[in-house]
């Protein structure tokens, strides 16, 4: 039941960068586009998010309330070590998801649209970046563990985990990953005569991801972070990160022939090995301290808990993904949902 | 402000907020699907006109609690991480099983909203049931979790440690049913007399009449029915309380001295420092009769306890006084709703319509202080005589500033919800 139960963890995390991920790619796009493109992106951001925005970001609850079940010991870690950066990504989730209502469904449209507009772009750009942060104050070898965290100034106990330029890197890359995935979805979804606009988006994003990803690389390298070493060292991260780059060339034919099943399918597929890399080299080792690494399953809960939560989360996802594969099915095709 | 301040400040004030925005989201789904039922049957138009503006009641309530769900679900852990670490794989079960309503519910949402036109009515009109009983399933799961913190049932504690964990056992712990049962129907209380009140004020202020009636009346139905009965489910409570929780009972009492023939305290002033209620009414042996159904049983007083195991007992006697009292108003006034379904004329009286719209906020006033009760009555502990609350607040020091934001961000929140509610209100007036 352990398995199972990873298996969702993994698999949630992996659904909130994916999903999550593209809705706050969908925020960025929109930041960095041209005035006019902004109405454009925005009309369609509505149409492709609008049913299914809260069903992405019900993910990130479903991996935290997994994680402080079955594994309470490194949950306790987490929110403790790095409080800050979480609740930074708690406001931003607060202001993102407020802001995205509040466009789309108040009554009188006037110029409170663009205090809505700023919150929804500025914050889908902060979020990801500190969630980001909160990933690599997992891995950037910053962390103390004490018993007592009052021996700590409070520098070295809360804020250098995370404040730091590895995490800060990781962060900005992860932003542009989600940009990436959302202009590629954006293509399939913009007006005909439109796609072009999202097009040169991907491409730009397929640049900013290459770029971060290799500056947080030589970064990591030159300053000898654990993580990277390990990473490099692992056959199968390599060969996962290689994976994904050359998954760049079907990515490009998708979608110069307009197929946009299969783009999608392959920048889905692309997070996946990323993510898949930076995973693999560690597990289940997923966080690294300043003297060792802990594993996840460190303080896992006991058997009989890890036994209902399997149950529960089998039953609950089959309930859930035929549901959830229906909504993103029906809703798909739908071009015309406006104001009513 | 001491740090476990701070985070009990920031838990309690997310915490207000939340409960409104959730029991709105869980329950207006129903009014909405009352009235596209209606509009399903009669092709009144007016009844679609009214579906179309509650669900985006619902769309707005439903998401502002969502998010503020989204943050609870962190703040449990970021303030109190200790509590977490154990309890967390205890408890996880309602938990889990809360996120799985409330994903399906927000797959049902999205079929709602968007499926106009596009999906078979019925079936459309069925997504909306859905909507309303995942959101209460997701409640009732949750006050489960709340319930262990009382009454913490399916583990062993021995030396500081939790073992042989069950967490079935742990989720169906006694004080579930009544707490949950309670909690749904205050729901239904407050999010019924609020929204009828809002309507009542529009029909009081004349502006679309017809529309304002058939929804008051669709609101004020949930409302009253769920008013008139919560005194059985209050009564369930208390029982439950004196037997399993006897300093709460004490607390809410402010019954200081064990006696045989307890007095029930209707109102009064608590002095800790002296140990009486001043100037309150005393009904004579009422708390023995209402705790054990005997009006000569003994009720604990609160000198009998640890003075280290006593909550704030003003705070939460003035809770339970207001919440009780505001739900005695509130059950006459769901009776003299339905008196007037009989009387047609008191329709046409404007101070009827001005009463209910005074009564708006009082639902949501009581259920606020019903939790205060909860809350505050089972101080020290965070779990019921097994670990205090002081022993779980995070190591973090500098929480004060985080409540301040939290503060902050919610306050401005609030204003923009209602600043588009008063907007909502403005262009349904306005429709044809």
């Amino acid at each position: 039941m352990l398995y199972v139960v990873l298996f969702f963890l993994i698999f949630s995390l992996y659904l909130y960068v994916l999903l999550g991920g593209a809705d706050y790619g969908a925020g960025i796009v929109e930041l960095f586009s041209s005035e006019e493109n902004q109405k454009i992106t925005k009309k369609t951001i509505y149409r492709v998010m609008g049913p299914v925005w809260e069903a992405n970001h019900i993910w990130i609850i479903i991996l935290i309330v997994i994680l402080w079940i079955a594994f309470p010991g490194y949950y306790n870690i987490l929110v403790v070590y790095l409080h800050i950066p979480i609740t930074i990504v708690l406001l931003g989730v607060t202001l993102r998801g407020v802001a995205f209502v509040f466009r789309h469904y108040d009554a009188i449209i006037d110029n409170s649209q663009k205090l809505y507009d700023a919150m929804f772009k500025v914050s889908s750009f902060i979020t990801p970046i500190f969630l980001g942060m909160v990933f690599g104050g997992l891995i950037s070898g910053n962390i103390i563990i004490e018993d007592d965290v009052t021996n700590l100034s409070f520098y070295e106990a809360f804020l250098k985990p995370w404040l730091n330029v590895f995490s800060l890197l990781i962060g900005l890359f992860f932003a542009a990953l989600c940009a990436f995935l959302s202009s590629v979805l954006l293509i399939g979804e913009a007006d005909s005569g439109k796609e072009q606009i999202y097009i040169r988006k991907s491409a730009i994003a397929t640049i900013v991801v290459f770029i971060t990803g290799l500056v947080t690389f030589i970064y990591g390298y030159a300053t000898g972070k654990e993580f990277v070493m390990s990473f490099i060292q692992d056959p199968f991260s390599v060969i996962a990160v290689i994976l994904s780059a050359l998954l760049l060339a079907p990515l490009w034919i998708t979608i110069k022939r307009g197929n946009k099943v299969w783009s999608r399918f392959f920048a889905g597929l692309q997070v996946f090995l990323i993510l898949l890399a930076a995973l693999i080299s560690h597990f289940p080792n997923i966080l690294i301290t300043k003297t060792s690494s802990v594993s996840l399953l460190e303080g896992v809960a006991p058997q009989s808990v890890i036994q209902s939560l399997g149950v529960a989360l089998l039953v609950g996802g089959l309930i859930i993904l035929p549901g959830l594969f229906h909504l993103l099915k029906s809703f798909k095709m739908i071009k015309i949902l406006e104001r009513d | 402000m001491e740090n476990l301040d701070a985070a009990r400040l920031q838990m309690a004030f997310t915490l207000i907020f939340h409960i409104v925005f959730a029991c709105i989201g869980m329950v207006m789904p129903f009014f909405m699907v009352v009235s596209h039922y209606k509009w399903l049957k009669t092709r009144d138009q007016i009844y679609l006109t009214l579906t179309k503006s509650w669900q985006k009641g619902v769309a707005i309530f439903f998401v502002t609690g969502a998010v503020s769900g989204t943050a609870l679900s962190f703040e449990l852990g970021l303030l109190w991480p200790e509590f977490m670490k154990h309890a967390g794989p205890i408890i996880g079960m309602p938990f889990s099983l809360e996120g799985a309503a409330f994903f399906v519910e927000a797959i049902a949402l999205g079929f709602y909203l968007y499926g106009w036109g596009k999906l078979p009515e019925r079936f459309h009109w069925f997504t909306g049931v859905i909507i309303g009983l995942s959101g209460v399933a997701s409640g009732i799961l949750v006050v489960a979790a709340n319930g262990w913190m009382n009454s913490p049932t399916g583990f062993d504690y021995i030396d500081g440690e939790f073992l042989n964990i069950d967490p079935i056992k742990a989720m169906l712990n006694p004080a579930w049913f009544t707490q949950a049962l309670h909690m749904t129907l205050a729901a239904f209380t407050a999010t019924g007399f609020a929204v009828a009140g809002i309507h009542a004020y529009q029909v009081y202020k004349k502006r679309k009449v017809a529309l304002h009636t058939k929804a008051f009346k669709i609101a004020i139905t949930f409302g009253a029915v769920a008013a008139i009965l919560q005194p059985i489910s209050g009564d369930i409570s208390a029982k439950d309380i004196a037997k399993r929780q006897p300093v709460k009972l004490a607390a809410m009492e402010a019954h200081y001295h064990t006696e045989k023939g307890a007095d029930l305290y209707i109102g009064g002033i608590v002095n800790p420092d002296t140990q009486e209620v001043n100037y309150k009414i005393a009904l004579p042996g009422m708390l023995s009769f209402l705790a054990f159904g005997d009006i000569d049983a003994e009720v604990k007083g609160l000198n009998d306890f640890p003075e280290d195991e006593i909550p704030n007992v003003p705070m939460v006697h003035y809770a339970f006084q207001i919440m009780v009292g505001i739900g005695s108003v509130l059950l006459l006034a769901g009776v003299l709703y339905f008196v007037s379904l009989k009387k047609k004329k008191w329709f046409e009286n404007n101070k009827y319509w001005l009463l209910f719209a005074i009564l708006a906020p009082m639902g949501f006033i009581a259920l606020e202080a019903g939790w205060i009760v909860t809350e505050v009555g089972r101080q020290p502990w965070i779990i019921h005589k097994i670990m205090r609350t002081k022993d779980a607040v995070t190591p973090m020091p500098g929480i004060v500033f985080s409540f301040y934001t939290y503060v902050v961000v919610y306050l401005t929140l609030s204003v923009a919800v209602t600043w588009l509610m008063l907007r909502q209100i403005k262009v349904l007036n306005q429709s044809k």
